[in-house]
């Protein structure tokens, strides 16, 4: 046999083995998505197909229709879980998705199975991985698979028009941490809205910032963790912890939900003088 | 990834031994100097190409060596697009088929063909799915390969060179390949 078969056996082989663990989630009017048996009971998602708050309905590998119920979402990273009673349907290997290098092959699989293949073609901003392949239709939320058909990652094109992307599974791991430890996964806030803005130059050469931009602050909701911490209309946020803010996406994404609780330092530019705010994220009150 | 690192001059070394081998069994379809598509040296001196491909009684193949020969359409079926041609002969060893459902979800693939005029192009992917695409029709190798016009009729082999489909249309970025064992027996029965 030569290489080329080999390659072509472990690809199959792992189009197999991971495909065991895939759902097709009928979260949606029109297109259906994909899901993954993450754990025992919890089928993760992606969060943009899932339009329904209590209950859909999943399709297991052996063609099992099954009810499952909303448990939890994040937004901020495209991630929704959902709890199901999905006895012999396995749970997937989900791989260390640190070791994930660009140019590593990978697959993405979508419900049935179907496969596409691709290479990484790089490590993006917010932790996410940016993939060299196509996602077809309803393919959002299925797993992206490395060639030995470990999970290491969620896939998702509702984040960007110009990107493949997927949610590295360490970062899926920890929503589902947060979901298991306290039942449900809260949402994290400042309580700001806030507007992107360039820097001036004397401004980024006096303090020696390497950033372009960062976000104003337009408003502050009152009795929330920004009110509290003193943030005011006009501030502008540099960084949160140690993240650097060059736009709202980058506020977003650092408010994750198991920073609820944590004490975080917001960099802040006030009348072009800096000024760092101590600032506990608040969980937001939920609807209804 | 140890597939890759382990293999990966092997490997490379594969894909185009792989085109080469391909490239002798896939034929240009032209009339009057335009192209048409592409074609498949089939087993008992006869090639096949999509129906879309031939639309009338005779047309040229230019091998890959270079040679024209005429060639007659014997058989055609629309529902199936495909199309049989009777060929003068012309010494080139046929292509060999893969057995019946041997490819699965993943395997790789490789099509040769003439898109955009290109001559002898080659590209390469996997099986994204085998079935109807939709809800209703027939079954195809869907496969995530880039196809252009000028593949069509052209071969979808295996990792090993062997045939595993006849490309017949894109459907957005996926490829469609009539399957090998709707080829074969489309041959069987043409040859009544």
């Amino acid at each position: 046999m030569n290489g080329l078969q080999g390659l072509s056996n472990d690809l199959a082989a792992a189009v197999e083995r991971a495909g065991r663990a895939v759902f097709s989630v009928a979260g949606r009017a029109r297109l259906g998505s994909t899901g993954v048996h993450w754990r025992p009971g919890l089928v993760v998602t992606a969060d943009h197909t899932v339009h329904v708050d209590e209950e859909v309905t999943i399709t297991g590998p052996d063609g099992r229709a099954l009810t499952a119920r909303v448990a939890g979402r994040d937004p901020t990273i495209d991630v929704a879980v959902l709890k199901v009673d999905a006895p012999g349907v396995p749970v997937a290997e989900v791989a260390d998705s640190s070791a994930v290098r660009v140019g590593h092959i990978v697959l993405a699989l979508g419900a049935g199975p179907r496969a596409s293949w691709g290479v990484v073609s790089s490590l993006g901003e917010g932790r996410m991985l940016h993939l060299d392949l196509t996602l077809y239709p309803g393919f959002s939320g299925g797993p992206l698979v490395d060639a030995q058909g470990r999970v290491v990652g969620i896939n998702t094109s509702g984040a960007s028009r110009h990107w493949q992307l997927a949610i590295p599974a360490a970062a899926v791991n920890r929503v589902v941490d947060e979901l298991q430890r306290r039942g449900r996964i809260p949402r994290a806030y400042l309580g700001v809205s806030t507007q992107p803005v360039r820097l001036p130059e004397l401004v980024r050469q006096r303090l020696n910032l390497d950033q372009q931009t960062a976000v104003i602050v337009v408003e502050v909701q009152s009795g929330s963790p920004a009110a509290a911490a003193g943030v005011t209309i006009g501030d502008v946020i540099v960084s949160l912890g140690t993240t650097r803010i060059t736009d709202p996406t980058d506020l977003k994404s650092a408010l994750r939900p198991d920073r609820v609780g944590e004490s975080l330092t917001a960099s802040v530019l006030r009348g072009g003088e800096p000024k760092d705010l101590q600032v506990t994220v608040g969980e937001r009150p939920r609807r209804g | 990834m140890s597939v890759r690192d382990a293999d990966s001059e092997s490997g490379l070394a594969d894909i185009a031994a792989l085109a080469e081998h391909l490239r002798l069994v896939t034929v240009e379809v032209t009339d009057a100097g335009a192209l048409l598509g592409s074609g498949v040296l089939w087993p008992a001196g006869r090639v096949v190409t999509n129906a879309h491909v031939v639309r009338r009684p005779e047309v040229s193949l230019r091998l890959a060596d270079g040679r024209s020969v005429r060639a007659r359409v014997v058989a055609r079926d629309t529902d199936v697009d495909l199309a049989l041609l009777d060929i003068p002969e012309i010494g080139v060893p046929a292509a060999t088929l893969a057995e019946p459902e041997t490819v699965r979800v993943g395997s790789f693939v490789a099509a040769v063909g003439h898109p955009l005029g290109v001559r002898g192009a080659l590209s390469t992917g996997i099986v994204c799915a085998i079935g109807p695409i939709g809800r209703n029709g027939r079954s195809w190798i869907q496969a995530d390969l880039h196809l252009a016009p000028g593949n069509s009729g052209g071969p979808l082999a295996d990792a090993a060179g062997r045939i595993v489909g006849v490309n017949s249309r894109a459907a957005g970025s996926l490829a469609l390949a009539v399957p090998v064992s709707v080829v074969a027996r489309f041959v069987q029965e043409a040859r009544g």
